[in-house]
């Protein structure tokens, strides 16, 4: 090395470990417990169940990662995803085709996302009172338009898309994982993906490298918008009913998904692999506890204590990679 | 194969797309790229610049002729003037104040001119802006660094370039990673290029931004005060790296109030003060006291000395002072005495008086009050008696968005309970009474501290603690940034103030400042006390024997 007078870049293998979130290991050692405690846990069936009521959580969750790296933060996707529900499945009710209805969600998506984004990107008003105040406006239209009841009973292809399999997966996984591959893809592999790590690292640096960094910024939440628009899809397969306000406190899981994963709310440090395992534990949490039959409320108080777990976990993981390294 | 993908690289790092989209766009720049290219290029290992621009002579690659620069009631720029030659350094001295930002500032863009012409290569250019700044191939490495945290090297360096690596959309990150080898090994440097700028130190994000910058096509690096966070070794890395860029061409333009560093590298000195030039030498022309005594001015006989008053018991006992950063400090302060802390900016004047106060953990050392021994925790020195007035008070020593009132009670918050209530009424009065005693110039007590003059500003911060009962008052540069009768006025307050009895520790870069006020100084370097004058030694050439450090 040419410069030994200087600290030591840590070696690539030292960093990899580095990157790999403490929270990964947590979400070995639950598989581990509950594979103990309930043999059923492991089966074909439940892992089938596991990755369905994962797959929804994840199509909020990888789309907040990006948000939480430009270092903000969406408060209304649990709300969004609850009036895309009713759009279409208003729509669907009343006999428009299916394309139809997922234009309309689409559209309430990009309308959301430009109202977000157009705010704390031009307007720099603070991400958290601008998407608490789409989140009510979300919340209200969803109830307005259904007059708060729940509408159900439209065509039983949405209930089937969501059983369907391909070789065993469910769909919806398929989706997911689809979905993950192609924010992956544009995260680490575009331009796009590289202005959002440097918009939550250093804006002025972005403004001045010549990029138009208040439009990359907006685009970020008008791509968090409309994914979680489409993902209503799910939901309304799930009960195959649409609910005005059944997703809503969904946002705080996402949210506790990503943290989990390791991403920070400064500085653009985080990644899409950790937000994965995130959403993977917080699900393996709740189906354990349930197969053990444990109190709902308990199940609460069980991801609180995860979530503060993984963090202590990530805090020390750095000072010990770090001693490791020297 | 490999020859040909970094020739490939040469050719897009020597035009930059961006830097062509801001010629076209904004026609105003006067220097075609053909003239550009005369200078060579950073994707080149030798660059043509050396044989047309020698070490020395030649025609200056920029100038700046006479440029001056005002806001609203200050002069920041009065008449500067400055030739950059490719292949030199040129370290622009002065004190804080000086001058230098805002003329580092004209030259990147940052601010336009008032007045003044910049000539590059000979022809009148105009900058009106980073874009224009950039296009001339003028590229600063503030302080504060504008790298991204969690992008590697290679993304950093070519942040707002992709496009450059980038086929059917996505971006090859291999390619940018050798682009970014060849950058970094022009600079004599192997870092690995897929490292986060998270995990670099200070000094090799400093290196990566002088990678990025030149493979911008720097041709004139501006460095502000690069060594102010790095350790000796790290300097002499950069150093060499300076050394390699001059060889290529490149000019450099070097702030700094370092002696040393002042003296191992410029090969052009121009010394700034009160926003002017004061004086240049070429290499080895003058000492490290004269370029000293061209920067601090030599306006001694300005200022009458202050009559000195009886000293009385010793206030302050600071022994042995150990912290992160200085070096076993003792001093004593009297009741009724105004003792200076003398030296360069960074000796350590600032540390001193932040370890007494409890701003920065001590290691080490003992604090005796009027003979009681003192815990260094803000919220104890202040209530005992302790005052400080910070170097930055807009940052440390005002809350700006709040009244006057709740500023000037700020230190005194707790005297002003009546029966476990809050009391307004009182808060109103000792607000009232400061106001007349300083003479602070508001509308009334519930201004906006903002609004104020900075003098205003300062007196403030000195009623603060006046309300408190302060006993030792510590002033670190009380009088930066204020104008002439508030400087009066705070000089009359601290005679005052030591005439009741109260002990006071000044430090200040002006000397005439020190000679004026002092009873007796403290001088530190290298952030030790290295030498102690009283009032029949007091003397600026005194002052800066002891300051300057002699290699």
């Amino acid at each position: 090395m040419s410069d030994q007078t200087l600290p030591r870049i840590p070696a690539a293998a030292s960093r990899y470990l580095s990157r790999i979130p403490g929270v990964a290991f947590i979400l070995l050692a639950m598989v581990v417990a509950f594979q103990v405690g309930n043999p059923r846990f492991l089966s074909t069936v439940n892992l089938a169940n596991v990755g369905l009521q994962a797959s929804l959580l994840m199509m909020l969750a990888l789309p907040m990662t990006l948000v939480i790296l430009t270092s903000g933060l969406d408060l209304s996707v649990g709300a969004l995803i609850g009036l895309a529900a009713v759009i279409i499945g208003s729509l669907l009710l009343a006999g428009w085709s299916t394309f139809t209805a997922l234009a309309a969600a689409a559209g309430s998506g990009i309308v959301v996302g430009l109202l977000n984004g157009f705010m704390i990107s031009y307007l720099r008003l603070p991400a958290f009172v601008v998407t608490l105040g789409t989140m009510g406006l979300c919340e209200g239209l969803a109830l307005a338009l259904t007059n708060g009841e729940p509408i159900g009973g439209f065509t039983p292809a949405v209930e089937a898309f969501y059983r369907s399999a391909v070789f065993g997966v469910p769909t919806p996984v398929l989706g997911a994982a689809a979905f993950y591959g192609i924010l992956s893809l544009v995260l680490y592999r575009t331009r796009f993906g590289i202005y959002i790590v440097a918009i939550g690292g250093n804006k002025d640096a972005v403004h001045l490298a010549g990029i138009r960094a208040d439009l990359v910024h907006l685009a970020v939440y008008v791509v968090c918008s409309v994914s979680v628009a489409f993902s209503a899809v799910l939901l309304l397969g799930r009960a195959n009913s649409a609910h005005p306000t059944v997703a809503i406190g969904m946002e705080f899981e996402a949210i506790a998904a990503v943290v989990l994963g390791g991403t920070s709310f400064e500085k653009g440090q985080g990644g899409l692999f950790g937000t994965v395992l995130g959403v993977l534990a917080i699900t393996v949490l709740r189906n354990g506890l349930n197969l053990l039959s444990v109190d709902p409320s308990l199940q609460v108080v069980c991801v609180g204590l995860l979530l503060i777990a993984a963090l202590l976990i990530d805090r020390n993981r750095k000072r010990v990679v770090t001693r490791i390294a020297e | 194969m490999r020859v040909c993908i970094s020739a490939c690289i040469c050719n897009r790092l020597r035009y930059p797309s961006y830097n062509k989209r801001h010629v076209s766009r904004q026609g105003w720049i006067r220097v075609k790229p053909s003239e550009r290219s005369q200078f060579g290029s950073a994707g080149e290992a030798e660059p043509a610049g050396l044989s047309e621009y020698p070490e020395t002579g030649g025609p200056p690659l920029l100038r700046l002729v006479n440029i001056r620069k005002s806001f609203p009631g200050v002069h920041a720029l009065r008449d500067a003037s400055l030739d950059i030659h490719a292949g030199e350094v040129h370290v622009i001295l002065g004190q804080n104040g000086a001058g230098k930002s805002s003329l580092i500032k004209v030259l990147c863009g940052a601010y336009v001119a008032d007045g003044g012409d910049i000539e590059f290569a000979g022809r009148k250019v105009t900058i009106r802006g980073p874009a224009d700044a950039s296009a001339l191939g003028v590229a600063v490495i503030f302080q504060e660094f504008s790298l991204a945290p969690y992008l590697d090297i290679a993304q950093n360096i070519f942040l707002g370039r992709e496009r450059d690596f980038t086929r059917i959309g996505l971006v090859d990150k291999s390619a940018m990673r050798r682009a970014a080898s060849e950058v970094l090994r022009q600079l004599g440097l192997n870092y690995d290029p897929a490292t986060f700028a998270a995990d670099l130190g200070v000094a090799q994000q400093q290196m990566v931004e002088i990678g990025k910058a030149l493979s911008q096509n720097a041709r004139i690096l501006v460095m502000d005060e690069p060594t102010a966070a790095i350790s000796e070794r790290e300097a002499d890395r950069l150093f060499e790296v300076i050394d390699r860029l001059k060889r290529q061409g490149v000019a450099i333009v070097y702030i700094s109030h370092r002696m040393k560093e002042v003296q191992a590298l410029g090969d052009r000195i121009t010394v700034m003060r009160d926003g002017a030039v004061v004086d240049g030498f070429r290499r080895g022309q003058a000492s490290a006291e004269e370029m000293v005594r061209a920067m601090v001015g030599r306006s001694l006989d300005q200022l009458s000395r202050r009559e000195p008053h009886p000293a009385g018991a010793v206030v302050l006992a600071a022994r042995h002072l150990r912290t992160s950063k200085l070096a076993d400090v003792s001093l004593e302060v009297r009741a009724g005495e105004v003792v200076g802390l003398a030296g360069l900016v960074g000796s350590g004047r600032t540390e001193v008086v932040r370890a007494i106060f409890g701003a920065d953990p001590l290691i080490a050392g003992e604090l005796e009050l009027d003979g009681v021994p003192l815990a260094a925790r803000p919220d104890r020195s202040s209530r005992k008696g302790v005052a400080l007035l910070p170097e930055d008070r807009k940052r440390e020593g005002l809350a700006l968005a709040l009244a006057v009132r709740d500023n000037a009670t700020a230190a005194s918050m707790w005297r002003l309970f009546r029966r476990g209530w809050f009391s307004p009424g009182a808060a109103e009065k000792v607000c009232a009474d400061l106001i007349e005693r300083l003479k602070i110039a508001t509308p009334g007590s519930a201004q906006l501290v903002r609004n104020l003059s900075g003098g205003n500003q300062q007196k403030i911060v000195l009623g603060k603690w006046l309300a408190a009962g302060s006993r030792l008052f510590m002033l670190d540069e009380p009088t930066r940034g204020v104008d002439v009768a508030a400087k009066t006025e705070i000089y009359r307050l601290i005679d005052e103030l030591v005439r009741e009895g109260a002990a006071v520790l000044v430090i200040s870069s002006e000397l005439p400042e020190l000679l004026h006020l002092c009873d007796r100084a403290y001088v530190m370097r290298d952030y030790r006390i290295v030498g102690h004058l009283d009032r029949d030694n007091l003397s600026e050439k005194a002052i800066l024997d002891l300051a300057v450090h002699h290699v």
